[in-house]
């Protein structure tokens, strides 16, 4: 007994010192002192530059399907660029887990900057983690561009933050306004998730925009995300009989409840956030999603050459359609690629620089500008669920 | 100087503050308690600290003290009627205090509800404002700005813990430490010795606490935003996990859980995706092998009496 512990422990601090010392070693020269990267970085646009990218992501835990989604649009989004620059540019990509925690994001971010010598990265997936992880790449001087964060205050953080997932004060607004305006309605109920800091955020831009399009605030209800029962606040909601109904959460807690609703007779116009793109929407809330209005940065159904063109070769690298998170990790690395042949070098600060000046880039999540504070300027697409499938709101 | 950057760095700081949040399970599992209502306090702490130096402008190093006597006050009024609770009782009333500090947080004002606090001064800034102050910049120590603030940071936590850890070990061997480990062999057999069995629980549920609401703070700091699902339940497990995978009979067997369990992640990230399965597995093959925790008691005593060989192997793996 007493060997076997000895031997574990030893064996165990052994593989640790090794897997240390090997890691520390591969670390390239000068990384302390320089934040800049050392890439080599020929001044001629003639000669083909790597650039390295890093992507923090969350692909392990129980909200890796966002995760693998954003890496499946990162790695076809790469093989077309490599193919399409070659001899002018090649981008690696190097993955970092965080598992949804903010430690561990902090932690890949400041890994992929001084370890690995990034020229930007890429993620993370949650507006939390990029909360506490932007501000360490802003102080290294590192390009870091979210592309599923949409909570308000992300590029306040610093000017080395950047995203292309718009914020809710746009898609939000841009839904109601098409949904609501000029049909009469004038009275409207919300209904939110309490705990859960994308919906509260959502839920505020719903409110502040019912006010300002001068719709009357019958009521808000909340659940917390984990209910399955949302029949008490329904019910309360169905005696005020709104004209139309806001709800903010994510997709599993927001499609049961616009089946409860459905179910208890609510038929006031159903307007959901952004957590409801997902296709799963329509497993859940079956036939009782139809009619629901969202907005979405990205619809696979947009009659558009360039996004049919990606949901095609989507579908043939993994067999299934993309989501929005795909799309807007296929969008960042092209928008990326743009930007570093523009800075002709991998170099922090000139790509930072030819970032701040994109625009009209042409995604396939739509058109995209950044304004003065790097605040994405784009259009929202509105969709409304018809027929097992969200296509194009008319 | 290559291994000096933020990175390493970084991790190393997290490694000191789970060294100190071991200390103050320790604490409180040395009294035989089980507590899982530490995440809870250390949400105490961190809110209390981020609103005080956020909101009301004060010095970050009074707003993280307050933050720590914050949580120990709550403690006491929690304690009262906790404590005379035992084993799994205790523990699930814990938890619930903790899903309570958790739900409230969720649906106060000044908390900022499910968006947290964000924005935070980080604390390697703040020392190198204070060190600016003075006169030294990072020009005059050679470094990089990021370099020296995340170095700072790490020296004032490394500082912070040695003297927490000083305290503890003096505590061990004090009348108290000998008081909480009667307590933790038969609580009866202590009461028949005249040692006043609530008033020390409470005092070590208290300890315990106040450290948790210190690391709160510090973390508040040092990740720049707090959200309350920062301090769920699998924060609680985290915590716990410390001192059972490391050992609960010395505070060497929770340090050491805590730098095994937060280094082993970053070890392990070179594997990607298979990190989990490895660390999942590493954790059952401690429990199969070792259930009372890596390092207990005896595991010292047999390293010490036995020659230097061993001796030089041992305080690598404990500090």
């Amino acid at each position: 007994m007493k060997g076997i512990t000895k031997s574990l422990l030893s064996a165990l601090l052994g593989t640790s010192l090794l897997v240390g010392c090997s890691s520390g070693a591969s670390t390239p020269s000068g990384t302390a002192e320089t934040p800049e990267t050392n890439t080599a970085a020929p001044a001629e646009s003639a000669g083909e530059f790597t650039a390295k990218i890093g992507g923090v992501f969350i692909l392990s835990g129980s909200s890796a399907a966002y995760g693998e989604a954003q890496k499946k649009g990162l790695d076809l989004a790469l093989e077309e660029l490599n193919e399409a620059n070659k001899g002018k540019l090649k981008i690696e990509i190097q993955y970092e887990d965080t598992g949804g925690k903010k430690e561990s994001a902090i932690n890949a971010v400041n890994k992929l900057i001084n370890q690995d010598n990034v020229v930007a990265i890429i993620g993370p997936t949650l507006s939390g983690e990029m909360l506490a992880a932007g501000p360490v790449a802003n102080e290294a001087e590192t390009p870091i561009f979210g592309i599923s964060n949409t909570v308000e205050g992300i590029n306040d953080i610093g000017e080395y933050v950047f995203r292309n997932s718009l914020p809710e004060s746009i898609a939000v607004p841009t839904a109601m306004k098409k949904a609501i305006e000029n049909k009469g309605y004038k009275t409207a109920a919300f209904i939110y998730a309490e705990n859960d800091d994308f919906s509260v955020s959502g839920f505020q831009t719903m409110k502040a925009t019912a006010e300002k399009m001068g719709l009357e605030n019958l009521g808000e209800t909340t659940f917390s995300i984990g209910d399955v029962d949302f029949s008490a606040q329904l019910t309360k909601i169905k005696q005020l009989n709104p004209d139309v109904l806001l709800v903010s959460a994510l997709y599993k807690e927001g499609s049961m409840v616009v089946k409860k609703a459905r179910e208890l007779g609510i038929n006031s116009v159903i307007v959901g956030g952004n957590g409801f793109n997902n296709p799963k929407v329509f497993e859940i809330a079956g036939p009782a999603a139809e009619g629901l209005i969202v907005a979405t940065p990205f619809s696979p159904e947009k009659q558009d050459e360039k996004v049919q063109n990606f949901v095609k070769a989507f579908e043939a690298k993994y067999g299934s359609k993309p989501d929005q998170f795909a799309a807007q990790a296929y969008d960042s690395l092209y928008i990326m690629s743009q930007s570093l042949l523009g800075a002709g070098k991998a170099d922090r600060n000139a790509l930072r620089d030819e970032l701040a000046k994109l625009k009209d880039f042409e995604g396939v999540s739509g058109k995209l500008s950044f304004d003065e504070g790097r605040n994405p300027i784009g259009e929202a697409v509105v969709v409304e669920a018809k027929d097992g499938k969200f296509v194009p709101f008319e | 100087m290559e291994w000096l950057n933020p990175y390493n760095i970084q991790v190393v700081t997290f490694i000191i503050l789970n060294c100190i949040l071991a200390i103050s399970i320790f604490i409180t599992l040395a009294t035989g308690q089980l507590s899982l209502g530490h995440a809870g306090f250390m949400s105490i702490g961190a809110y209390t600290t981020s609103i005080l130096s956020k909101n009301a402008d004060l010095p970050m190093f009074v707003a993280i003290i307050a933050g720590a006597l914050m949580a120990g006050l709550i403690a006491l009024l929690i304690g009262a009627p906790t404590l005379k609770l035992h084993g799994l009782y205790l523990a699930i009333a814990t938890l619930g205090f903790g899903e309570v500090v958790r739900v409230i947080l969720l649906n106060m004002e000044i908390t900022n509800g499910a968006l947290g606090i964000t924005g935070l001064k980080s604390l390697g800034t703040y020392i190198y404002d204070g060190m600016k102050a003075v006169g030294i910049t990072s020009q005059s120590l050679g470094l990089s700005v990021p370099v020296i603030k995340s170095l700072s940071t790490l020296v004032f936590l490394f500082l912070l813990f040695l003297v927490v850890l000083f305290l503890t070990l003096r505590l061990n061997s004090s009348r108290l430490g000998r008081a909480f480990e009667a307590i933790r062999a038969d609580e009866t057999a202590a009461r028949a010795m005249g040692i006043q069995v609530n008033y020390y629980k409470m005092l070590a549920f208290i300890i315990g606490s106040v450290l948790a609401g210190l690391c709160g703070g510090l973390f508040a700091h040092i990740t720049t935003a707090i959200t309350p699902t920062d301090f769920n339940y699998h924060k609680v497990v985290e915590i716990l996990s410390f001192a059972v995978i490391g050992g609960t009979e010395v505070v060497w067997g929770a340090l050491f859980g805590a730098v095994a369990l937060t280094a082993l992640p970053e070890v392990l990230r070179g594997l990607a995706e298979y990190k989990m399965i490895f660390y999942g597995a590493i954790m059952v093959l401690v429990m199969a092998v070792r259930p009372r925790g890596l390092i207990g008691s005896d595991t010292l005593q047999k390293l010490f009496r036995r020659g230097s060989k061993k001796q030089n192997e041992q305080p690598k793996g404990v500090e």
